[in-house]
């Protein structure tokens, strides 16, 4: 993992939205394969966005609060938060490009 | 039964791997059905040496050059692969189990989506295309897996420990008589009517079929075609692209000691003549980690 990715949880989850401007929070689950084909991906774009968005990620078996509160029915879902206010959320399993030009639209 | 050299996928790349692997005297067994190759039914007009061809024709020549290299061919679907200690384990949905030393992932790209009203709009908000990752989700409630083949017979089954009610809709199942029995035996409905509409405002409520009845499910599953075989490939430690392609190198191996690719998995352009190429380079290669050559 990115040493500029942040490991979630129900306890730290809404202290991170509200400390970054913008953020993006991949939920996940060790079972899921196509979670796994996003790490790298997610890690990646931790680095080049430093600064500019929060990337973190939330393990929704170990975190059902927050998975409960946001209606979570697929993963990978990758919430997405504006100044704290929640935006479209990205379903499924996105080429890297697509994620950050989605990111710099909310910039 | 053990072999030198397992091909996932009997279309042009597979059969080609599987010329140029038998050819390698590579002990070599190519599975999956070739009627689901994209080329079956095209039309070839664009392939060196052929002025005009089906693909049936093609395909058909080409089962015949397999076997007339020695390869053994198996028209049934790989729905598992895992491997241990240098060797590679897979089995089909007939119950077949094979073992390899090395692995030809020839498998081409599947269609997933249905193209319903509904699909798209509510897709993460009850639609889904992958059971295993959201199985969990629908704990006690209502679902339906759509399509006909393996991946909605493992999906349908596995669904049954899950949902309060799994909807199996297809049309005519094609998947094997093992995995229909094993999907049904847990309690999946059989549902032939093909969908017409998903229904919900913020989350999926029902499914509604061409026959005008309607299913009330929160959730439903598209699982079309065979199993997906970047999702099995994960299992040998191969990571797809987010486009579900395999990335290759020259050689044609996929990243993993043992495990090849080649065909319209490996990115476009989705031809003929890239296919057989590919496959050509493949299943030479494959043949030769096999023999330690």
């Amino acid at each position: 993992m990115s040493g500029n990715t942040v490991t979630l949880t129900d306890n730290n989850f809404d202290s991170f939205i509200e400390g970054n401007p913008l953020v993006l929070v991949d939920c996940w689950a060790q079972w899921c394969k196509p979670c796994h084909m996003l790490t790298p991906i997610l890690d990646e774009l931790a680095d080049e966005m430093a600064g500019k968005a929060a990337i973190g990620k939330l393990n929704v078996d170990e975190n059902p609060g927050i998975s409960y509160r946001f209606n979570i029915s697929a993963i990978p879902t990758m919430l997405v938060f504006k100044n704290g206010v929640m935006q479209e959320p990205l379903v499924g399993v996105r080429p890297k490009e697509d994620i950050k030009k989605y990111l710099q639209s909310k910039m | 039964m053990s072999y030198d050299v397992a091909i996932v996928g009997m279309g042009a790349a597979g059969l080609q791997a599987a010329i140029s692997s038998s050819r390698k005297k590579a002990k070599t067994i190519v599975m999956g059905r070739s009627e689901d190759s994209a080329l079956h039914g095209a039309e070839v007009e664009n392939y060196f040496g052929v002025l005009r061809a089906t693909g049936k024709e093609l395909l058909n020549i080409g089962m015949e050059q397999a076997r007339s290299f020695g390869a053994k061919l198996l028209q049934e679907d790989i729905i598992e692969m895992s491997s241990s200690e240098g060797a590679f384990r897979l089995l089909s949905d007939s119950g077949t189990e094979i073992e390899a030393k090395a692995v030809v992932i020839a498998s081409g790209i599947m269609r997933k989506k249905l193209k319903i009203p509904g699909e798209k709009e509510l897709f993460g908000k009850g639609v889904s295309y992958c059971a295993s990752c959201d199985c969990n989700f629908y704990k006690g409630r209502p679902v339906a897996v759509i399509g006909a083949g393996s991946e909605a017979a493992v999906s349908a089954e596995l669904m049954t420990h899950y949902a309060s009610k799994v909807y199996w809709v297809a049309e005519e199942v094609d998947a094997s008589e093992n995995l229909r029995e094993k999907a049904l035996n847990a309690g999946a409905e059989p549902v032939s009517s093909p969908p017409k509409e998903i229904i919900g405002d913020d989350k999926v409520s029902a499914l509604v079929l061409e026959d005008g009845s309607e299913l009330e499910v929160n959730g439903v599953f598209i699982e079309l075609g065979a199993r997906s075989t970047t999702d099995m490939a994960m299992d040998l430690g191969v990571m797809p692209t987010p486009d579900g392609e395999i990335n290759v190198d020259k050689d044609f191996s996929a990243g993993v000691e043992g495990v090849y690719a080649c065909g319209d998995i490996t990115g476009k352009p989705w031809q003929v003549a890239k296919a057989a190429g590919e496959g050509g380079v493949a299943g030479e290669m494959a043949a030769k980690y096999a023999r330690g050559l």
